[in-house]
């Protein structure tokens, strides 16, 4: 069938005058690198040669009367018109074939959907137009996006030939990391539309939805690069947000996340730089990251996104800009999440003395990490690195309020903002009786995890743990009184084993 | 004595033909008036819609970005769909029931003649403002024409304008829907009983319930968004407390028996035309009507089975999954009840029996990606690719369109008075079978090898069947001006052959409409006729 095909293509083609003897491309679902992906293809092909086969009965049937049973070949019409037991046998012959083929489909949908005993997890975010990745288990975080060469290419104009480009539209900067014969789970959202995260070979898609998770899950046999692309429309530039995925051994994956680790615990580069720097570099930055919505050259979408040149905000108080910047407005993301504070720095220097600004003032890497609430810039993120001092005993007021904001960062994109949880997924705070019994049995879940709850131990320091138990149990609707001090939590942590990702 | 003069007026008035002028098209009331009106407006946007097509292919025959902005291209992706869709299929089926129904039945006119009128300029003023949001700063939508939120919500100034072209849009559809109902139960010659009435009549009734059925849950949905975007309602907002998946529920429910508003008189139309040119009467006239009703009544029960990967609970995918396939069957029975309609016939070719055998072999393949789609799991790697683009283009190019055209050659002599220039109807049907596959075709190698589609560019792996695609596109694109230059030839009368009352031969056994003169007189069947045609039953 598959040479039938490929023939038959060949013909159109050359028909076309393409020659293509060469050309990469393929007629058929790719076989995937996951037991379901080849598990699906099986069923796609199982569909595809029933419907051939109808075809060929019926297509058949219709051309032998179309060629028999013609007015110029003579041949009188019968007046039959109604049978009442071929109708009835061509309404249970299908039924049969269709039962035949939703008992693999069910199979393969119940396998699809088992995402239990994981051995890691992931969560992907949409956002417009690039993906972001966090480690659950080992805290690593980074978006991704288009690569830099394809992203050129794409403009209208550019006069750059796709076909110079290696992996056209189809490359990113970060990949996806992960190990092979690994039962990985996803989790996906997204930040402001949705999107859909498809590896053709992994085998599905899933789509992100802003405020609600879905899952899914691989397990990846042979370690290699897979390909894919954001298939929800998005927005302009749905079709520039590809996906990376690099499966690679267990061993080869520790060494990525060690180093990954150790690059993210540096941090940004805060010394100060000269203006003129600022601003050299923060073009890259702006292209990057602005120039899909506020054009390359400044001047915005009349109507849609507000044009850098000449505009009050970019004029006026640096300080005003810096905070649209990093907590974003309506449809500007908050590229406080996003960017490094050099990073920061530069692009929002280059704005306003570039694309026809010239305000002459600028802002400095050190400047910014000030305004960045701590733990939610990347490298900080990636590794917590606040010196606590878990010694101090705090108050159950203190702890509750510091409590807050590590719940809405670690706690929130599960549990919910208000602690009511996704009933069936992920369980509400609220009156649980994991919260308001023994202190220490939730300690301990938090600490060590349990099923889809990860292992906090690892990622939160002492006195930030201590504060969101005690948050948990003192808000959200609970009001069990009691609290946990710092010095208790880390006596715990230090008594967990320590793991080679650890340092 | 003044009883005897009103009277005396009454029966002059019948005698009148049409108003003079351009007003007469104004203010009509007359059902062959309006559906002329439909059909030529359905033309012209077949055109408009078709024109934007080509701006996709023309960006899409290479990679890299030659011609538009990736925004501009989601909005002609988008205003194709919604101009093909509510612009020029649904108007044109619209047009032939109007024409059709009431020469079919033995009716005088549509029950209700000036809401007639009314909704015909109702699509005209939704249709107009619907273009117009192309003018408009931050440009027309361009969030796919299922318009899912938020994406949507970020529209520019269009947005309220594209959402009150939807009001205007679908309350036409439903003072349609509802004279037809009104026509066909109140309407009939005595002698029509339902179970003689031609299928076309049978699958626009149904049609026609389910056009009422679902507008307003369309309506309903768009404003919606509405509120969300302009009055701080957060029904499709999470951080509000709302779901942006229960919109693509409201839409599908009502998107997916849409779907079948246009394919359902479709059916009706091939019902109609294969037993007049296999010289046959409808193989199992009644298992038709009942197989319509249940893909009708099926057509509700399916909606998420466009949302296999939002993330429903796995009972919900296999539910969907079940209820899909059983489309399958009734599907299945009226292709082969076409099949056995053409067996041991004595069949002859013109441009509508070729176009109706396109129809048949062409929807089925569309039929076949259709059930390999409803299989959940495999979905997962179908979904939102070219092979589903494939799909519905395939249900509704060669399907509708054809079917369309199919009805526009098969009638155009009745309408006119005139034969069509066969020569040049058959080269259009050509051109057309082949370029559409051409098209089409190569999409389902383009979504299985991988590749998104509402994309305005992709990787070059998937050039070479793009470039095809496209020239197919081009192709079919110019050969439709073919069938504009028949049918204003076929109006002026220029191949001068006069045409017959029946048309086809013995057509006046199949339907009433061939039994009344060629071009039929502006007002027909002031009295019912006494017998109708039972042929096709």
């Amino acid at each position: 069938m598959k040479t039938i095909k490929q023939l038959l293509a060949g013909l159109i083609l050359m028909a076309f005058g393409l020659g293509t003897a060469q050309a990469a491309y393929t007629l058929n679902l790719m076989k995937g690198v996951t037991e379901i992906s080849n598990d699906i293809y099986d069923l796609h092909m199982l569909i595809l040669w029933i419907c051939v086969f109808i075809g060929v009965v019926v297509f058949g049937t219709m051309f032998y009367s179309i060629y028999h049973h013609r007015k110029s070949k003579g041949h009188k019409a019968e007046q039959f018109h109604e049978n009442t037991t071929v109708e009835i046998i061509w309404t249970i012959i299908p039924t049969l074939i269709l039962i035949g083929m939703a008992i693999p489909a069910t199979k393969a949908m119940l396998e699809l959907d088992d995402v239990q005993n994981a051995d890691m997890s992931i969560k992907v975010t949409g956002w417009q137009w690039k993906w972001e990745y966090e480690y659950l288990d080992n805290g690593i975080h980074f978006f991704s996006n288009l690569d830099e060469a394809s992203n050129k290419a794409r403009q209208v104009g550019s006069d750059i030939d796709p076909r110079t480009v290696p992996n056209y539209l189809l490359n990113v900067d970060n990949p996806l990391v992960i190990p092979t014969k690994k039962k990985i789970r996803f989790v996906f959202t997204a930040a402001d539309v949705i999107h859909s995260w498809w590896v053709p070979e992994l085998g599905w898609k899933k789509d992100t939805i802003p405020g609600f998770i879905n899952e899914a899950w691989t397990s990846v046999d042979k370690p290699g690069v897979y390909r894919g692309q954001c298939t929800e429309l998005c927005g302009k530039d749905h079709g520039f947000m590809p996906i990376v995925v690099v499966a690679m051994e267990q061993a080869d994956y520790d060494a990525w996340v060690k180093k990954t680790q150790e690059e993210a615990a540096k941090g940004p580069d805060l010394s100060e730089q000269s203006h003129d720097e600022l601003v050299s570099k923060g073009a890259a930055v702006y292209a990057k990251n602005c120039a899909s919505c506020h054009m390359a050259g400044g001047e915005g979408v009349p109507g849609t996104f507000p044009a850098i040149t000449g505009s009050a905000v970019v004029k006026g108080d640096i300080k005003d800009q810096t905070n649209l910047v990093l907590n974003g407005k309506g449809m500007m993301p908050a590229f406080g999440k996003m960017l490094n504070a050099a990073e920061l720095a530069q692009v929002i220097t280059y704005t306003r003395n570039a694309l026809g600004n010239s305000v002459g003032d600028e802002i400095q890497p050190k400047a910014i990490q000030e305004l960045l609430p701590a733990g939610s810039a990347p490298a900080a993120k990636e590794k917590p690195q606040e010196k606590v001092d878990a010694s101090k005993k705090m108050s159950l007021d203190d702890l509750v309020a510091r409590g807050e904001s590590v719940y809405a960062q670690n706690c929130a994109s599960c549990h919910m903002a208000d602690g009511a949880g996704l009933p069936g997924t992920f369980p509400a705070l609220k009156g649980s009786p994991m919260v308001t019994g023994d202190i220490n049995a939730q300690v301990d879940l938090m600490m060590n995890g349990k099923g889809m709850m990860p292992a906090f131990g690892k990622t939160l320091n002492a006195v930030d743990f201590a504060a969101v138990a005690t948050y948990i149990r003192n808000k959200l609707g609970n009001s069990v009184g009691d609290s946990i001090q710092p010095s208790a939590i880390q006596s715990l942590q230090s008594a967990m084993p320590a793991e080679d990702d650890d340092e | 004595m003044s009883a005897v003069v009103a009277e005396h007026e009454h029966d002059d008035h019948h005698d009148h033909g049409p108003q003079k002028g351009l007003l007469r098209w104004v203010i009509t009331t007359n059902h062959k008036d309006i559906g002329t009106l439909y059909l030529m407006f359905a033309l012209a946007m077949f055109f408009v819609g078709g024109a934007m097509a080509m701006v996709i292919r023309a960006e899409l025959f290479e990679p890299g970005m030659q011609f538009v902005n990736p925004q501009f291209f989601n909005s002609m992706t988008t205003m194709h769909a919604l101009v093909m869709v509510f612009g020029a299929v649904m108007p044109a089926f619209v047009g032939l029931a109007n024409w059709m129904i009431p020469m079919m039945i033995g009716a005088p006119d549509m029950a209700l003649p000036r809401m007639n009128n009314m909704s015909f300029w109702m699509l005209v003023a939704g249709v107009l403002l619907l273009a117009s949001t192309l003018f408009m700063e931050g440009g027309a939508p361009a969030a796919g024409w299922t318009l899912y939120p938020p994406l949507v919500l970020q529209t520019g100034t269009a947005l309220p304008f594209a959402i009150f072209s939807v009001h205007l849009l679908g309350i036409s559809s439903i003072m349609g829907a509802i004279n037809i109902i009104a026509t066909i139960f109140n309407m009939r010659a005595p002698a029509m009983t339902l179970m003689k009435m031609p299928l076309f009549v049978w699958t626009w009734l149904i049609t026609a319930f389910l056009l009422i059925a679902i507008m307003p849950v369309f309506a309903g949905a768009v404003t919606m968004l509405l509120t969300d975007r302009f009055f701080d309602t957060s029904f499709f907002d999470a951080a509000g407390g709302g779901d942006p998946v229960l919109y693509q529920h409201i839409f599908w429910f009502f998107g997916h028996p849409e779907v079948y508003v246009m394919i359902l008189p479709t059916f009706g139309v091939a019902s109609t035309i294969i037993p007049v040119f296999a010289r046959k009467p409808l193989f199992g006239y009644s298992s038709m009507v009942y197989a319509t009703a249940s893909i009708a009544f099926l057509s509700f029960i399916v909606w998420a089975h466009h949302m296999f990967t939002v993330g429903m609970p796995v009972a919900g995918e296999l539910y969907f999954m079940y209820a899909t396939m059983l489309i399958a069957i009734p599907t299945g029975v009226k292709v082969f009840n076409w099949t056995a309609t053409m067996w041991k016939g004595s069949m002859t070719f013109e441009t509508p029996m070729l176009f109706s055998i396109a129809f048949v072999v062409l929807f089925t393949m569309g039929g076949f990606t259709g059930l390999m789609m409803s299989i959940a799991p495999s979905d997962f790697q179908y979904h939102d690719t070219y092979f589903i683009v494939a799909h519905f283009h395939y249900t509704l190019v060669p399907a509708s369109v054809f079917i369309l055209m199919a009805a526009g050659y098969y009638w155009l002599p009745k309408w006119t008075g005139y034969m069509y220039n066969e020569r040049i109807g058959r080269l259009h049907f050509w051109i057309s079978v082949v370029s559409v596959n051409v098209l089409f075709f190569p999409q389902h190698f383009l979504g299985l090898a991988g590749m998104p589609r509402r994309i305005p560019d992709y990787a070059v792996q998937f050039a070479d069947w793009n470039m095809i695609s496209s020239i197919g596109g081009f192709i079919f694109g110019i050969s439709q001006l073919l069938f504009l230059w028949i049918v204003i030839d076929t109006i002026k009368g220029g191949t001068g052959i006069k045409a017959t009352d029946e048309v086809w031969e013995d057509a006046h056994k199949h339907g009433l409409e061939w039994t009344l003169p060629s071009p039929p007189p502006y007002h027909t069947f002031t009295t019912p006729p006494a017998t109708v045609p039972t042929e096709h039953i």
